[in-house]
């Protein structure tokens, strides 16, 4: 991973983390990854709380220093405590997370493995708990995490060590 | 007739979740509409990422924003061959971005500073930047269909919306 960033920012302060970043230099795509952003936190069809969760097991995946970090405000309001964060790692499935959230995080693993894939055990587990709309949403929002997590490696200039937990308001990552 | 699903025809499946799949087709739709790297080029990065996974349904499948002759018919084997990095068919700048997209295909980590400035010297920042914004898109959307087609073989229920 190269601590070194490959690109830097317009030099824009909006407030806006994404548009003030890297991703500021490509105004034909930056405006619809923040609305997206946006969109998949309000409009989504499943809770905040879910969404971080399979957020969180995402950035562990990709390895992204900050987005490991990060904790989005509106999944604090919708209950996500820290003790239920910290149970995203390996070894959910033994954990007091609920059947519907370990079903999403089966969902995310199957998405991120490598290659991806869903095999009967997990299909059953996954359509046991989401209707097809709740499944598609997840996955827009799995694919929305996993585009940003793999965007902000790739460009560099990530931290090598864990960074403290930092609340982030949705005001400033959203449209 | 049906249609498999690929990274190319996700989006009426996905749209069943709502206002974010219409913002997630959005952007989709800007990768294709740009100056930054060449569109032609990215679908060379697809079929790269095809041959890589060696999926099938993205194999045949084919980007249908760009015009039929955008990927000519022996450029198109050559990347699906692996044979692209030896070809003349290719520029040194379609080259670069063919090796970073293997890089980044088999981890983001593992993407070296010299695959970077290679794409930068061809296409600048904003063309890195680009192109790292599109393979995540690319890679999301073969992920999201190989997982919705093992929904649809596993969950027959599924198969009448996700198998067209």
């Amino acid at each position: 991973m190269s601590a070194k960033p490959r690109a830097t920012g317009p030099g824009t302060q909006t407030g806006n983390v994404i548009r003030d970043s890297a991703m500021g230099l490509v105004p034909e795509t930056v405006s619809h990854i923040i609305a997206l952003n946006g969109s998949v936190w309000r409009d989504s069809l499943v809770t905040p709380s879910l969404l971080e969760i399979v957020r969180l097991r995402n950035a562990r995946t990709v390895n992204c220093v900050i987005c490991r970090s990060v904790r989005y405000d509106v999944a604090r309001q919708d209950g996500l405590t820290e003790d239920r964060a910290d149970m995203v790692a390996d070894g959910y499935e033994q954990s007091a997370l609920t059947t519907r959230e370990k079903a999403a995080l089966t969902l995310a693993d199957s998405y991120l493995g490598f290659p991806a894939g869903v095999n009967a055990d997990a299909a059953k587990q996954i359509t046991g708990e989401f209707s097809e709309a709740e499944i598609a949403s997840l996955l827009v929002a799995l694919m929305n995490f996993n585009i940003s997590s793999r965007t902000a490696v790739s460009i560099g200039g990530m931290p090598e060590n864990p960074l403290p937990i930092m609340e982030v308001s949705l005001a400033i990552a959203a449209d | 007739m049906t249609e498999t699903l690929s990274s190319v025809n996700l989006d009426a499946a996905l749209s069943k979740g709502g206002a974010a799949a219409a913002g997630l087709t959005r952007l989709w739709e800007s990768l294709w509409q740009q100056d930054h790297v060449p569109p032609a080029l990215l679908e060379l990065c697809r079929l790269n990422f095809a041959r890589l996974y060696n999926d099938t349904a993205e194999l045949g499948a084919a980007m249908p924003y760009l015009p039929t002759d955008a990927v000519t018919a022996d450029r198109r084997q050559a990347v699906i061959e692996g044979k692209a990095h030896d070809s003349a068919l290719f520029s040194e700048a379609e080259k670069a971005a063919l090796f970073f997209a293997e890089y980044y295909w088999m981890d983001a980590q593992s993407i070296t500073d010299e695959a970077a400035d290679a794409v930068k010297a061809h296409f600048g920042e904003p063309g890195l930047v680009l192109l790292i914004e599109a393979l995540g898109c690319i890679d999301a959307r073969i992920r999201t269909a190989r997982c919705l087609r093992d929904m649809a073989a596993f969950a027959p229920a599924m198969e009448a919306t996700y198998v067209r």
